[in-house]
């Protein structure tokens, strides 16, 4: 099997493994053709608590300098913060160093427009364009500006979510909350947030230094350590986020993962019992979703795997979007800012306990219920579009099709997507059904057409 | 055509041109190479330019498994000191000496706090032209340090090395204008150190050069007006990382900047025999000085690491040059224009003289320097041809071309750091030493047209 490269050079940023891919050089050269694309002004500059970000930070504010721009440090700053930091301090954009959920030896860069969201598809180009064809705009000493720093980067976001939220409402039930950061940035505002909203926190892993108690993504095996403490705290609910505080995965008061899917699941029943809108999410996240928007009447856009599909779904729909997000916990309330957040969620679900006056296991009862399995299977991207192409064949005329991203056939009890990866040499084979049985079978009867078809192609 | 001299001690540029962060990360991933994860000091002058080399330089030394110690603004003498107290693997001086506010170099400094010798600096020439850089892992990254107090421990061994007390019972006025360089905000220290009272002079670490930061008699007019107000016993000029300085009489003459080496080489050679080193463009007072002392006298080629370099080697107890940088083997091996100072106004107060008395001791030159801008392209030619003007004469040719005979001698060399032909002629005739000058001008402009 070919090897997976070591840099990923994409429109939803820049991925490379430290030591082999992302050097200084090439953090500072990305850097100057972001400085060249959005011109000279302060830039926000941010990273998650991975070690290697202090290595690459200063090779970023370097480039930023030598183009004139001013950048402002940050530190380390969950990335919900600093999307709506960027938006608000009326930078020219910003910086992230941060690698999302990919293990430790990894770190990336992600760019940020004036309005605090991600360079769209079409940005995304232009600035390649300019990092490919290597034409920087220095300046002469002159005109440099000097480095600042901002010290707390996560007080506008603080300061929105303590305004749109019922606070005092949710201050009055005194809930007792543990919550992982995972040693991700989410530890920078958590605790404090919690304070504010009157809970009595139990930490775990709270210190933002990268060392990742677990692996970053907050599935039901990476968080064993928060079920206990939820059940020795007796706590009314756990929350776990991702290395970058975007997504969050919620355990039950018994002790429970209740899986990721929920998350969202949950905030949207929530939300639109209070505000009519569309629903925005991707293909992959789960059909709990449609039901739900059903009961209330409202419309499901569907788009296309990745945060930037869903965020540009939502500047752009009509009628406006109450609530989007992803299957994988991320949740998008475009009041707040139409990013995934993971302490949204955080209120959201806070707020709906709050409110309705039941238990977290009490609430996932009214979510109707479905079995996802997700699997993968190997192959490269050039052979998995072939693949798809013939799937397609074989699919076609039993349920509706949808072509948006790799294949996804819906059937009146269940569906299935299949997608070659955008990160690995896999293809991802996705099920969703009432039963497991159904789900089980979906796949395995996928798994089988795919292994006859890879042997043909 | 752009602005870049690569030599074994580093690297310089015109900032935005040839100087980027690519080149810095380069740079210093090469010197991070050579150095093979050990501590590493960072330190600047206040170029506005600087914090972007800074970052530049601290991503990858930390790329490459170095930690490095940061010391931000720092005097170059200052961090040379201290990688040895901090037992420091070696470090990069962030500044461009005596150019312009455009300029800035990279100065890499070994563990013994000295330039990189010859060898040190091909190796890392060698690492840096085959782009082959050590990268660390995440795990083995170099991690970076703030420290601060690096200038108390230096002033310490200052004061301790000087005669402090006496310095002190002078009660020396002393005005120094640190033209707004690395110098700013250390100056205070130096004074508290040595007991004189300070009157300083562009004293702000925010790298606005109000004049050229080249300690001159050009740029000596505010030190001078200041001076004359204060009724100041001596003044003192700065280049932007204190490596160079150039003084002022209490009766107002702005000494030429060939001064400051003889001064203390006149006095320090009284008690501490040994070889003296200057480079070759350095004035003939210095080989009169030796004389008299009955040192003898190594010249070297222009550049500070060949000076100090030639200091250690010869085992010698001075090394100078004619653009005041001084260095004392017995303190450290570095130009260090703090210790010059606080030499000079030693010998001021354990004589009790002023210092116009003390540089009437010193044999009078005249002195002529000239440049001429040539095309990167010809420079080391034209230079080379030149050769056939003084086809009679015996040339030295360790550095240009150096011809020289009783009364004077003229010097011919490509410039260190810009685009251009020096010419350097000394007499004891005013107006034979501007004839020698011109003479290899008018030949020059020839070969160039």
């Amino acid at each position: 099997m070919k090897k997976t490269s070591s840099l990923k050079i994409s429109i939803s940023g820049i991925r490379g493994i430290v030591g082999d891919s992302l050097t200084p050089q090439l953090a500072g050269a990305l850097a100057q053709s972001f400085a060249t694309y959005i011109g000279v002004g302060p830039v926000m500059v941010g990273r998650d608590a991975r070690p290697s970000g202090a290595m690459i930070k200063p090779a970023v504010i370097s480039g930023l300098l030598a183009c004139g721009c001013q950048p402002v440090d940050v530190g380390i700053c969950p990335i919900p913060s600093f999307l709506l930091l960027t938006k608000e301090s009326k930078a020219a954009g910003g910086i992230a160093v941060t690698a999302s959920h990919n293990p430790k030896e990894w770190n990336g860069l992600k760019f940020i427009s004036r309005e605090g969201l991600y360079l769209t598809r079409h940005q995304m180009e232009e600035f390649l364009d300019i990092y490919h064809q290597g034409e920087f705009s220095f300046v002469e000493p002159e005109r440099y500006k000097t480095l600042k720093t901002e010290s707390r980067p996560t007080e506008p976001h603080l300061k929105k979510l303590l305004a749109h939220f019922n606070v005092s409402l949710i201050r009055r039930k005194k809930f007792k909350v543990a919550v992982d950061c995972g040693n991700g940035a989410g530890a920078i505002l958590a605790p404090q947030l919690l304070d504010a909203l009157g809970c009595v926190t139990v930490l775990i892993n709270a210190v933002p230094d990268g060392s990742f108690a677990h692996q970053s993504e907050p599935l039901p095996e990476n968080i064993r350590e928060l079920c206990r403490a939820v059940v020795r705290n007796k706590a009314d609910i756990g929350f776990v986020q991702d290395a970058d505080a975007d997504r969050l995965a919620i355990v039950n008061d018994k002790g429970e993962p209740l899986g990721e899917e929920m998350t969202l699941a949950l905030a949207t029943r929530y939300v639109l019992s209070k505000k009519r809108g569309s629903v925005v999410c991707n293909l992959s996240t789960t059909r709990a979703i449609d039901d739900i928007a059903a009961a209330r009447k409202v419309p499901v856009f569907r788009t296309k795997i990745g945060e930037i599909n869903v965020v540009e779904k939502v500047l752009s729909a009509e009628p406006e979007t109450a609530i989007a997000g992803e299957g994988n916990g991320g949740v998008i309330l475009p009041r707040i800012h139409p990013c995934r957040d993971s302490f949204t969620a955080i209120c959201l679900t806070l707020e709906s306990m709050a409110s309705s006056g039941k238990t977290i296991s009490a609430l996932r009862k009214d979510i109707p219920r479905y079995v996802m399995i997700k699997d993968k299977i190997e192959g490269s991207a050039e052979r998995a579009s072939r693949l798809i192409g013939r799937l397609k064949k074989k699919y076609e005329g039993e349920g509706r099709v949808n072509l948006l991203d790799g294949l996804k056939v819906d059937y009146p009890d269940h569906w299935i997507h299949v997608r070659p990866s955008n990160t690995e040499p896999i293809i991802r084979v996705i099920a969703e059904a009432k039963t497991a049985e159904t789900a089980k079978a979906a796949i395995r009867r996928l798994r089988k057409e795919i292994a006859e078809l890879q042997k043909k192609i | 055509m752009k602005l870049l001299k690569i030599g074994i001690s580093g690297v310089r540029g015109i900032v935005g041109d040839s100087i980027t962060p690519k080149l810095v990360m380069d740079f210093a991933a090469a010197f991070g190479t050579y150095i093979n994860s050990k501590p590493v000091l960072l330190g600047r002058d206040t170029r506005i330019s600087g914090p972007m080399l800074q970052a530049a330089c601290l991503a990858s030394l930390l790329s490459t498994g170095c930690d490095v110690l940061d010391l931000d603004i720092c005097p170059t003498p200052i961090l040379q000191y201290a990688v040895k107290k901090l037992k420091a693997k070696g470090g990069i001086s962030i500044t461009a000496g005596h150019n312009n506010i455009q300029w800035n170099a990279l100065a890499f400094i070994n563990q013994d706090g000295t330039y990189l010798n010859p060898y040190q600096g091909a190796e890392v020439l060698d690492t840096y032209h085959l782009g082959r850089f050590k990268k660390a892992s995440t795990d083995g990254l170099g991690e970076a340090r703030r420290v601060e107090k690096c200038a108390d421990e230096y002033f310490d061994g200052l004061r301790a090395f000087l005669d402090a007390e006496a310095i002190g019972k002078a009660r020396l006025k002393v005005v120094i204008d640190a033209c707004n360089g690395a110098g700013a905000y250390f100056l205070e220290g130096l004074a508290r150190a040595l007991g004189f009272e300070l009157i300083p002079v562009n004293n702000e670490p925010n790298g606005f050069f109000p004049h050229d930061p080249e300690p001159r008699p050009r740029n000596a007019q505010q030190v001078v007006a200041i001076m004359k107000v204060v009724g100041a016993d001596i003044g003192f000029l700065l280049n932007s990382d204190v490596s160079r300085v150039s003084g002022v009489t209490e009766t107002g003459e702005s000494l030429s900047e060939e001064f400051t080496f003889p001064l203390v080489a006149n006095e320090y050679l009284k008690d501490h025999r040994g070889p003296v080193v200057a480079n070759l463009s350095t004035s003939r007072m210095i080989e009169d000085v030796a004389r008299d002392r009955g040192c003898p006298l190594v010249r070297t080629k222009v550049g500070q690491s060949f000076a100090v370099h030639a200091l250690l080697q010869e085992e010698a107890v001075l090394a100078g040059e004619g653009s005041g940088g001084v260095a004392i083997a017995d303190f450290q091996p570095a130009f260090d224009s703090f210790l010059t100072m606080g030499f000079i106004l030693q010998t001021m107060a354990k004589r009790g003289q002023k210092i116009s008395r003390l540089v009437a001791e010193l044999p009078r030159y005249h002195i002529v320097k000239e440049k001429i801008y040539c095309p990167p392209t010809k420079v080391h030619s034209v230079v080379s041809e030149v050769k056939k003007f003084f086809r009679r004469h015996e040339i030295d040719t360790s550095d240009g071309i150096r011809v020289e005979d009783k009364t004077g001698w003229v010097q011919v060399r490509t410039s260190g750091t810009e685009p251009m032909i020096r010419i350097i002629a000394e007499d004891q005739n005013k107006a034979k030493a501007r004839e020698r000058a011109d003479e290899v001008i008018r030949f020059i402009d020839v070969l160039i047209q």
